[in-house]
Parts: C-alpha cells; sequence; structure tokens
C-alpha cells in the first residue's frame, strides 16, 4: 500500500516536472510576451511554460552561469545570433538538424540560418532578424534648404555624400559655439554591428575566415580607412556627437530634431512613432565611393540546452514560439524585423511601406551576417572599447592594432 | 573581555555556520580559481602564480586600471565619509526639520546602484542632459561630463557621493546616539564652543563607528562595478576602466576566470591592507 | 536632561545649510518623478533648457504607474522583494547580533580567524563568488526557492562588524555585575546588551532591508520562476539595447524606492539621543 503510494507519488512528480519547461528569454516587456506563452500553454493543456525574463543588462552574464553549472537546465534559451558559435563550441546547444528539414529551415532567411549554424551544424533557430538605414528628418533639410536623399536603393549615398549632408547641417542656432542640430547621429556608437558594413563595403575583410586571427583583417589598409572615417565625423568635421552610447537616447536626439540624421537600425520605423512630431525619410546604408553595398543584419536565436530532459517539448517549443504565428503576434507586440518572409507576406498592410520594402529587399541581397567565431563575445567587446576609443579621438590605427593584439590572444584559446 | 570558548563560540556558531557555507566556500573557490587556468571547454588546471604574473608584468591594462581604482577610492573614501559626517553632525539633535531632512538625504540611497546609474547617465548627458540645462541657465558653458578623459572618473565620483553620502550618514547617526548626554552637559556648563564640544567629544568617541565606516566605506568603493558598467564601459579611452570592471569582463566575457579571480583577489589584499591602516588610525584596534 | 538651545541665527544658518545640501540631492530625483508624473513622451523635452516644468509637470497623469502595476505586475514583484527583506532581516538580526556579542566581549580561541572571515566577506565582489554559490545552492536543492534568496544572505560580515563596534560601548562591568547576580550569558544579552543597542538594531535592520531590496544578479540566477521575480529585476528590465521606456523605467524605480524610503521615515525615530546609551559610558 504505502509501496504503491510511494510510487504513485514519484509518478506524479515525474510527470509534473516533465510538463514544465524551463525558458530563459529575454527581459522583452511582460505585456508582450505572457501572450505567446499563454496561447502555447492553451494549445497544449497541461504543460506550463517557466519562463524567466532576464533584463538584457544581466542576460549574458545570466546565460553563462546558467549553463557552467550545469544540470540541463534552462531547456530553452534566448540566443544572441552572434553567440551561436561561443555556445555550440562549449557543447551548450543542442545540434538540431535531426529535428528541422531542409524544407522548414527554408522557411528563414538564409542569412539568418548562417548564423545559426556553426561547422556545417544548425543549432539556433532565428526569432528575429535586423537591418539597418539612414533616417533623416525631413523638416530640418527643407529648413536649411539642402535637397531630401532620394528614397530608393537606386540612389544609394556615398558616405562622402553623407558627410557632406552632415556638415551642412550640424548647425548652432544660439551661437554659443556648440552644435544645437548634429549632422548626424549614430545609433550605438561603438557596436561593431553597424561599423562593420562601413570596411566591408571598402572590401575589408573583418575577421580570417577560421574566426580565429583578427591582426590584418581589422588592421587592414581598408579597414583602418573606414575607421578613419568614422573618427573624422566626430574629431575633425565634428558632425557626430560624442557619448551618445545608447539606442533609446540616439533615437531621442533624432526624434526631437537635435540631429539631422540617425544611422540605425529598421525597429526605429515603429519606436520614432513615439516622437510625432517628426516627418522622416529613409534613405540605404550608405556605401564607400567605389565600394560595394552591404548592410548590418542578425538579430535574437532560441537554442535548447544540450543537456535538456525534455527535448521533445523543448523542440516543440521553439518551433511554437519562432514559427509563421507566433512571429506574427511578435512583431504586432515588439517590432522587431521577423525572420521569416513568410510573416512579411502575412502582414503586407505593414510591410507594403516603402521602408520596410527597402529593408527587405537589403536583408535579401546586401546583408553580411557578423563573423562567426567561438569567441565573438570577446572579439566583439574589445572592438567596441577600441571603437569608442576612435570616436573619442584615438588613433584609428593604434587603437585597432591594440585591439587586435587583444582579440588573437584571447582567440587563441579556440586554436 | 570574558575569556570563555564556549560562551564565546556559542555565540558566534550560527553566523559561522552561515558564513562558512555562503561565503567562505565560495571565496576559498574563487581564490583558488586564481591559480588555474581554464580551456573554453570548460577544462581547468593548476597554474601557480602565472595569472598574477602575467597581471603585474604583462597585461595591457592592469596597471592603468590599478591607478585609476587607486585615484578613484582615495578621492571618493574620504569625501563621502566627510560629507556623511557633517550631515549626521547637523541632524543629530532632534528639531522640527530634522526628520525631512534625514530622509531627504536618505532618498537616492533607496535607488539600486544600477538604476542611479541610469539616471545619472541621463542627468548627465553630454549635451542635453538636465545637469547641463542647469549650467546653461547660469550662463555656463556646457560639459561633456562622462564624455571626456578627464571628467569621467569625477562624475563617478560625483555620482557615488550622491547615492551613498546618505547612506554612511545613517551609521554616523546610529553612533552618535551612543554619547552620553552627561558629557555634553558638563561641556556646556564649562562654557565650550560646540566647535570644541565637536572636537573633544563627538569625534573622539565616535572612533568605533568611524572605523566601521571607513573600512566598510574602502570596501564598497574598491568594489565599485554598477556605474562603469551601466555608463562608461570604461572609457572614456579608459578612463573609467577600475579594476572591478576588467574582472567582470574577464570573468563573464572572456571566459578567463584565473585573471578574473586573480583581480579580485588583487583588491582583496588592497582593501585588507587599507582596512589594517584604518584600524590603526582610529585606534579602534583589531583588538580591544 | 534639558539642553541649552542654540541660538537661532544659528539654527538658521544650520537650515539653509541643509536646505542647500537637500537641494543636491533631491532635484535629479523631483526630475525623475516629475517625468513619470508626466504622459510618456520624449526624454529631455523638460530637461533642457531648465524650467519650473523641469521639476513640476503641468499635467499630472498616474497612468505609467497603473500601467506597472496592472500590466507588468509590479505589486507581485514589490512583495517578492518584501517577503525576501523581512526573512533574511529576521534571521539575520539575531545571528550577527549574537556574533557581534562573541566577538566584542568574549577572548576564545579562534575569535581573530572569526574576525578576519567577518571581514573578507564583505571585501569579495559578489561577482566572482556567484558561479560557486550557485552550485552549491543548487546541491543544496535550494534553487529556485525563497531560501535561495533568503540564506546566503543572512550571514552578513558587515552587520556583525557593526554589532561588534556597538557592544564593545557597553561597558564590561555592568556584564559582570549581572554575572554575579547569576544571570546567564543568553539572559545578558536578550536583556541588557540588545535593550542597549536600539540604534545598532535599527541600523542593522536597513542595513540587510536595503542589500537585499537592491539585490539583482543573485536573484537572476538562484531562481528562475516569474513567481520569484524582485524589485530589482522588474525595474531594470525595462531598459535594454533595443530600447528603454523612461516613463516604466521611472515609475517603477520611484514605486521601489518607497518602501526603503518609508521603512527609514520611521525606523530614524531611535536616532535619537537619549533613548540609549545614557550615561553607559565609563
Amino acid at each position: 500500500m504505502r509501496k504503491a503510494f510511494l510510487l504513485g507519488l514519484f509518478l506524479l512528480a515525474t510527470l509534473l516536472s516533465a510538463a514544465t519547461l524551463e525558458v530563459l528569454w529575454m527581459g522583452w516587456p511582460k505585456d508582450q510576451v505572457m501572450p505567446l506563452i499563454e496561447e502555447f500553454q492553451k494549445q497544449n493543456p497541461g504543460v506550463e511554460i517557466d519562463i524567466q525574463l532576464v533584463p538584457f543588462g544581466q542576460l549574458f552574464q545570466t546565460i553563462e552561469v546558467r549553463l557552467s553549472s550545469g544540470g540541463g537546465t534552462p531547456d530553452v534559451y534566448i540566443v544572441d545570433g552572434p553567440n551561436t558559435a561561443s555556445y555550440a563550441a562549449r557543447g551548450y546547444l543542442l545540434p538540431l538538424d535531426d529535428f528541422f528539414s531542409t524544407q522548414e529551415k527554408a522557411a528563414w532567411f538564409p542569412s539568418s540560418i548562417v548564423a545559426g549554424s556553426y561547422r556545417g551544424k544548425f543549432y539556433s533557430v532565428p526569432y528575429g532578424t535586423s537591418s539597418a538605414g539612414l533616417f533623416f528628418n525631413k523638416e530640418i533639410f527643407e529648413k536649411y534648404g539642402v535637397p531630401l536623399p532620394e528614397e530608393s536603393l537606386d540612389a544609394r549615398m556615398t558616405w562622402d555624400e553623407v558627410a557632406e549632408l552632415a556638415k551642412r547641417l550640424t548647425i548652432d542656432t544660439d551661437n554659443d559655439g556648440r552644435p544645437d542640430i548634429w549632422g548626424i547621429v549614430i545609433e550605438q556608437i561603438d557596436r561593431p554591428y553597424l561599423l562593420f558594413p562601413l570596411a566591408q563595403s571598402l572590401g575589408a575583410q573583418v575577421l580570417s575566415p577560421d574566426g580565429l586571427t583578427a591582426t590584418g583583417y581589422i588592421t587592414s589598409e581598408k579597414f583602418v580607412e573606414a575607421a578613419t572615417f568614422y573618427w573624422k565625423l566626430f574629431n575633425e568635421w565634428k558632425v557626430a556627437p560624442q557619448g551618445v552610447n545608447d539606442s533609446a537616447i540616439a533615437r531621442e536626439y533624432f526624434g526631437t530634431g537635435k540631429a539631422a540624421m540617425l544611422l540605425g537600425n529598421e525597429w526605429n520605423i515603429v519606436r520614432l512613432l513615439k516622437y510625432p512630431e517628426i516627418r522622416f525619410g529613409l534613405s540605404p546604408f550608405p556605401i564607400f565611393p567605389g565600394g560595394t553595398a552591404v548592410t548590418p543584419t542578425g538579430s535574437w536565436h532560441v537554442g535548447i540546452n544540450s543537456k535538456t530532459k525534455k527535448q521533445e517539448l523543448a523542440l516543440k517549443f521553439v518551433k511554437y514560439i519562432t514559427g509563421k504565428e507566433a512571429v506574427i503576434q511578435w512583431y504586432l507586440a515588439n517590432g522587431v524585423a521577423p525572420a521569416r518572409p513568410d510573416v512579411y507576406e502575412a502582414l503586407p498592410e505593414i510591410f507594403m511601406h516603402p521602408m520596410w520594402q527597402m529593408f527587405l529587399q537589403e536583408m535579401k541581397t546586401t546583408a553580411v551576417t557578423r563573423p562567426l567565431t567561438p569567441g565573438y563575445s570577446q572579439y566583439e567587446l574589445i572592438l567596441r572599447e577600441a571603437f569608442n576609443s576612435i570616436h573619442y579621438g584615438a588613433p584609428p590605427k593604434q587603437a585597432l592594432e591594440d585591439a587586435a593584439k587583444k582579440i588573437d590572444r584571447e582567440l587563441s584559446k579556440y586554436k | 573581555m570574558f575569556r570563555s570558548n564556549r560562551a564565546g563560540w556559542f555565540f558566534i556558531l550560527p553566523a559561522f555556520v552561515f558564513l562558512g557555507l555562503f561565503k567562505i566556500v565560495p571565496i576559498g573557490v574563487s581564490v583558488l580559481e586564481s591559480l588555474r587556468q581554464t580551456t573554453y571547454t570548460g577544462r581547468s588546471y593548476f597554474v601557480g602564480f602565472e595569472n598574477y604574473t602575467y597581471l603585474f608584468f604583462e597585461d595591457p591594462t592592469f596597471w592603468n586600471s590599478f591607478w585609476i581604482t587607486l585615484i578613484y577610492s582615495l578621492v571618493v573614501n574620504p569625501l563621502i565619509i566627510l560629507i556623511a559626517l557633517v550631515m549626521a553632525l547637523l541632524l543629530n539633535e532632534n528639531r522640527f526639520f530634522t526628520k525631512f531632512f534625514r530622509t531627504v538625504f536618505f532618498l537616492p540611497t533607496a535607488i539600486s546602484f544600477a538604476v542611479v546609474s541610469v539616471i545619472w547617465s541621463v542627468v548627465l548627458d553630454p549635451h542635453y542632459g538636465l545637469a547641463n540645462g542647469f549650467l546653461t541657465l547660469f550662463g555656463l558653458p556646457a560639459q561633456p561630463f562622462f564624455a571626456s578623459t578627464a571628467q569621467a572618473l569625477w562624475c563617478l565620483v560625483f555620482l557615488n557621493v550622491w547615492r551613498s553620502a546618505g547612506y554612511w550618514m545613517m551609521y554616523f547617526l546610529a553612533g552618535l546616539q551612543n554619547i552620553p548626554e552627561s558629557l555634553y552637559q558638563a561641556a556646556d556648563i564649562d562654557g565650550a564652543s560646540a566647535w570644541t564640544k565637536t572636537r573633544k567629544i563627538t569625534l573622539p568617541l565616535l572612533s568605533r563607528t568611524f572605523a566601521f565606516v571607513l573600512v566598510a566605506n574602502t570596501a564598497f568603493n574598491f568594489l565599485t562595478f554598477a556605474p562603469v558598467y551601466i555608463i562608461t564601459k570604461g572609457g572614456p579611452r579608459g578612463s573609467t576602466n577600475l579594476l572591478m570592471y576588467e574582472s567582470y569582463k574577464s570573468a563573464f566575457v572572456n571566459l578567463d576566470m584565473g585573471r578574473a579571480s586573480a583581480i579580485t583577489t588583487i583588491l582583496l589584499g588592497i582593501i585588507l591592507i587599507f582596512s589594517l591602516f584604518e584600524f590603526k588610525w582610529t585606534k579602534a584596534g583589531f583588538e580591544y | 536632561m534639558m539642553r541649552r538651545y542654540k541660538k537661532p541665527l544659528v539654527l538658521a544658518a544650520e537650515f539653509v545649510l541643509l536646505t542647500a545640501i537637500s537641494l543636491f540631492f533631491i532635484l535629479p530625483i523631483l526630475w525623475i518623478v516629475a517625468s513619470a508624473l508626466r504622459p510618456s513622451g520624449p526624454l529631455y523635452t523638460y530637461a533642457n533648457p531648465l524650467t519650473l516644468q523641469t521639476f513640476f509637470p503641468t499635467t499630472v497623469t498616474f497612468d505609467n504607474f497603473v500601467h506597472i502595476f496592472k500590466n507588468l505586475h509590479f505589486g507581485r514583484a514589490l512583495l517578492n522583494s518584501l517577503l525576501v527583506a523581512v526573512a533574511t532581516i529576521a534571521i539575520s538580526v539575531l545571528i550577527c547580533s549574537m556574533a557581534g556579542f562573541g566577538l566584542a566581549k568574549f577572548a576564545f580561541r579562534g575569535k581573530n580567524l572569526f574576525f578576519f572571515i567577518v571581514l573578507i566577506t564583505f571585501m569579495v565582489p559578489f561577482e566572482s563568488i556567484v558561479i560557486p554559490l550557485f552550485v552549491l545552492v543548487k546541491r543544496l536543492n535550494i534553487d529556485n526557492t525563497y531560501f535561495a534568496l533568503i540564506l546566503p544572505a543572512a550571514g552578513n560580515g558587515l552587520a556583525i562588524f557593526l554589532f561588534r563596534q556597538f557592544f564593545s560601548e557597553v561597558p564590561t562591568e555592568i556584564l559582570e555585575a549581572a554575572r554575579i547576580d547569576g544571570a546567564s550569558w543568553i539572559r545578558i544579552f536578550r536583556k541588557i546588551i540588545l535593550p542597549l543597542s536600539i540604534p545598532a538594531i535599527v541600523t542593522v535592520i536597513v542595513m540587510v532591508f536595503m542589500f537585499q531590496w537592491n539585490s539583482l544578479f543573485w536573484p537572476l540566477i538562484a531562481t528562475h520562476s516569474s513567481r520569484f521575480e524582485v524589485v530589482q529585476v522588474a525595474i531594470t528590465a525595462h531598459r535594454s539595447t533595443e530600447d528603454t521606456s523612461w516613463a516604466n523605467l521611472f515609475s517603477s524605480a520611484i514605486a521601489g524606492s518607497l518602501p526603503p524610503v518609508i521603512l527609514f521615515f520611521f525606523l530614524q525615530k531611535y536616532f535619537v539621543r537619549g533613548i540609549s546609551g545614557t550615561g553607559l559610558k565609563g
């Protein structure tokens, strides 16, 4: 009797635990995330999604600590695209090739599948993607008699043209010696994400093909040339404000008419609605004269813990949350670009908008994924510090050479 | 002082168990980690003092961070303590406004360091923030604050004073209550001035509280991390790259636990050395 | 007991000085409060140039507060943090005051070692012990419970250090007299030491409360279910690399700072001369 009771209890416990899935998620607003989770629970009675929303500032540390202590949880976790290689190399991610057919994978942009793969295996399912372009404030252009840039991919401006515009539109309205309108503000001033395309447009490679050497790549003549241009924006022409290293603040500058142009992500289409007073246009991501068009891309992915004890349920959840229906809902709630072309087709009233069409075209033709390396987070942080220093006036060549040395030391452990 | 192993251990035992388990074991692991290196796959091996020798003799950033941390602490420590002490002395007696001002001074402490950092990053915006609004109102030129290699570290000092002075004031207030009223009455009869009373009675009898605040504040400030992480990321150009931020980067970005632990162990050593001097200086010795 | 009152002029000077200091503390907070009470909009509109509106909004709305409580369940986070803080205080005050007494009034083997341990516990950054601590908490099988948030914070070196400093001020002769009268150590601790140390106890209550109230990283590691979400996690989540919701951030930061302020406001009445320590010092 007692034995049977205990056995029953044990069975009940396993049943209960089998039906709970631990999910570590990015700290997006609850009122945006929870409806999606509740919908899944409704579709799968008896399943509980135990979701943790981790603020961005603590997200990567939390993932590191939770995964490095072992134990198979969280079962499912959010992965910043470029971190796929790092987690995969350390065995934290379940290879997904057996569970996603080629046909299924075709639902996503090819660049997103590349970003979710490492050494030929598919590890993290795309949840969103991104693109970037040059937003401009029509009123400022008109007020100061500067012709508006053409909002077309065929009229992609060169960086030299952008610099000229920025110089004309950096304006000291009250004559106190400091600009009151800046020519251009860069969203996320030191993020390699936004700055790689400058160098890539000149033909530079940003990391060796095996992903383990930076010297000779970020120190190449082309890369330094791009970084020098960046340096000039802040230090020689002084057309961009220093020290704006927050996306929301950069948008604030642009949205309140304190900057004529904003080099920023596609999400600004939605987020600039907070500033109903400005009329803005969108020009494609600029290139250097004679260079090739390159745009940044990539965003969040979803991965499954390689040690999960609830693989089947985890897969079910991942397929749900990255599936068409959920991503449509997610876009409507949050506004980050979907990584699935079918979502764009499903919402024509939104995505037929010329700005979205421009970004969509960029994603399909000019998008270049960030380099695939198990040491991406180290590489990115060091490069970020270098870009930060450069924008504050450090000599670009020296800053990049120092950074390359540090990066190579960090990456050597993956050899 | 009572000589009794049994009574002594009886009183410290519960705390000893909690501290031993949840603090000393992890600290021990961390210190031992500083003698090891870990491969990216998680295998770790003993390397002796290699992490330390690398920091001391080869690391390109360690000494810069070391000096910055030292300067920062040497400025911010006395500043916070001085302001906290003055505030506590001004608010020690119960008058109609005492409660109000005490609470106002305590307000910033009720906001976490992370949120305080976000607030000050926007207040000190290099171009349009509240602080620059003030400066222009008074006809002064706007300042770059965190966007300047010359000002960023002092902005960190400023931020820390704003956030912490009220907190340490509380300890001084508590300590002041231990000073017997009779001493002041005696001094009053002798016609002593307020300054004399402060110097001859208050400060000497506050020495134990003073030692506490000095040592605790030293440790807190050497371990400053949140504002660097949230506002400056060590910049501009390395000017706010405090040791804790270097350690954090090693631990959670570079996956180099050896270097991270070596840095925090060095910090522990520095704090201990400072504390020793502080105990000596305040004569509130290690042993009474 | 009566003391000579200060001259009105001195009092006025002190008042002016205090007002000046308090402006330094309160102006940024006033701006945050004003921003939270305004309908959400651009951040810097009222910050620069500076006007009276910077600190006193013309249209006041509580929508931002309603939103965080109604749609983002901020109340749940407040309750969690409150529960964790109160439970930690209960354990902490007891064990830390005992240890402080042990250190202040007894000579015993291992005392210096213990004091050394007490000191280094607050000299090591939490970030460097988080991984071993998490492994330990998992091994004790208390991860994802309130215990994981409470127990590791219960032993507080800073609190022990503070109690030690304060208990040292209690004259040993009183304790000796009580011993001669046959009082046990526990009785002495309860009936003499603790009643004489109200300011110290109050300070430790605030200290431990603040420590738990402001913790952010450990709760994220130690618990993962949303039902354990604590207040700082709920506040910090409003800021990310893609966007920052200033209205939500500011209103939750204000709501989240009220409990510690209220606690301090009511407990500070114990920081009044004459309540304890009267004439005890030799």
